[in-house]
């Protein structure tokens, strides 16, 4: 039985007056892939971004509830979100790389956390960054270029490889294959295979088959709320909730 | 919330497995239901078009793998829809071979004598009506999604297998009392374990059936009646 990485209770957020999330309560096991699903606007970008404080960033937006990361309360007004960033990476939907070179997009994140006080720290950092995110023989004689040289996927695996660069414990993946062909998004599945050994990691998705893919469990959302969540196999062969079943057969009105 | 698939020709894809996969069970009934009759009747001028049939069955179940290839490679089909996908490859498999019994069955009309007597078809017969029901019953409660029929069927093949036991000892009696009998006696013996396993074949539709609609296997094992040591 894997231990709870993140644990949310009642979790309800407002944007201005329109409520995008109501009473979520669901546990992420570290360590694990968990797949958040659902049609667009169902509050599963939402919910990711509570984890790592994300909506901090839009003015109109309110969070109630609780949401714990080993015990630590993430909404709590006084906690250094900075150092919680570090703990919680993220990757998005567009591969976004910084308009630098391969190296300094990796040892960015590092050196602004204190991170790798010498040359050869951060050369140690960017190395295994990228030995991580199956990126090094790509990229290994050519660290000097733009990142944003690279292809879609490589910037993608790039920006993972930004992501884990701070050692981080958890990472969010808001939607990362949906800019990829599938060679690319088969490279970052398979990615998130060796990750979970060391990380916990929450993806979104609008492939049911990645979810499948990816996930051990799996979270269905709909209209801000947490339908139904269980194992990834019990919920793509024999969900309990009808409205799941609808959805991902592709039934959903 | 509607019913139907956002993507009408999914719909359509699958309402035709099903249909397909209709039209094999009834085909299999006939043919088994033939079979049997022409073994009981000792009918040698059924024997062609039962196997004629045979390659009708055959021909069904090769079109179901196409449609279920073509599901599987266009739909991905997911929860309820992958679970109607896979339970139409194995019904199919298993309605495919319940066909082959019942081709067996009709080939070894030949052989009979025409003046066969009663006392030794009678239990062979009650034996070839009860599969033909569990053979109806189960396809009743794949069509109707009924999972206590489905069930019931997986019970009841323990009747068949005690059935199977005493046409068997009917056949081995009157065997032994003329060496003479021995040559159709064995192809009537034959006939029976044929009928036998056409019902395991039977039980496994329930299951598969058990599964579709619920989502999970049977739990214990299959109840088992009397068994001829092979």
């Amino acid at each position: 039985m894997s231990n709870v990485k993140i644990k949310s209770k009642n979790l309800n957020v407002y944007y201005g007056d329109k409520q995008a999330l109501f009473d979520v309560n669901l546990d992420l096991n570290e360590k694990e892939v968990t797949a958040l699903i659902g049609p667009s606007g169902c509050g599963k970008s939402t919910f990711i971004r509570c984890i790592n404080r994300m909506n901090d960033v839009i003015d109109i937006c309110k969070v109630t509830g609780n949401i714990e990361m080993d015990g630590l309360n993430i909404n709590d007004k006084d906690l250094d979100v900075v150092s919680l960033r570090e703990r919680v990476g993220m990757v998005f939907q567009k591969p976004n790389p910084f308009p630098k070179s391969i190296y300094d997009n990796i040892s960015y994140g590092p050196k602004i956390h204190g991170k790798g006080e010498t040359k050869s720290e951060l050369d140690q950092i960017v190395e295994n960054s990228l030995k991580k995110s199956a990126l090094w023989e790509e990229v290994k004689d050519r660290l000097d270029e733009p990142g944003t040289s690279l292809s879609g996927g490589q910037q993608q695996r790039l920006c993972i490889a930004r992501a884990i660069s701070v050692n981080p414990e958890v990472i969010l993946m808001d939607e990362p294959c949906s800019a990829l062909d599938p060679i690319a998004t088969a490279k970052i599945e398979e990615l998130i295979d060796e990750l979970k050994k060391t990380y916990t990691i929450v993806i979104v998705t609008h492939s049911m088959a990645q979810a499948v893919r990816v996930s051990q469990k799996t979270g269905f959302f709909h209209l801000g709320k947490l339908i139904e969540v269980g194992k990834t196999e019990k919920i793509f062969k024999n969900p309990d909730n009808k409205m799941t079943q609808d959805y991902i057969t592709g039934r959903f009105g | 919330m509607s019913n139907e698939h956002t993507v009408k020709s999914y719909e359509e894809e699958l309402q035709f497995l099903k249909d397909s996969l209709i039209k094999m069970g009834s085909l299999t009934e006939s043919q088994l239901s033939d079979a049997m009759d022409a073994v009981i009747k000792v009918d040698k001028d059924s024997i062609d078009k039962i196997i004629k049939s045979d390659e009708e069955i055959n021909k069904f179940r090769s079109k179901i793998d196409t449609q279920i290839m073509n599901l599987l490679v266009k739909r991905a089909p997911m929860a309820i829809d992958l679970r109607e996908t896979i339970s139409s490859l194995k019904i199919s498999q298993d309605l495919e071979r319940i066909g082959d019994l019942s081709k067996s069955n009709a080939k070894k009309v030949k052989p009979l004598p025409l003046d066969l007597p009663d006392e030794l078809l009678g239990n062979l017969k009650r034996l070839g009506e009860l599969v033909m029901k569990q053979l109806n019953d189960v396809l009743d409660s794949y069509v109707n999604k009924n999972f206590d029929k489905a069930k019931e069927v997986w019970k009841k093949d323990e009747q068949v297998d005690d059935l199977t036991y005493i046409a068997m000892e009917s056949v081995i009696d009157f065997l032994s009392k003329d060496k003479k009998n021995l040559d159709f006696s064995t192809h009537l013996i034959f006939a029976t374990k044929n009928l036998e396993r056409a019902g395991d074949h039977i039980t496994n539709i329930a299951e598969t059936v058990c599964y579709l609609i619920k989502g999970e296997y049977l739990k214990g094992s299959r109840p088992k009646g009397k068994v001829i040591q092979e």
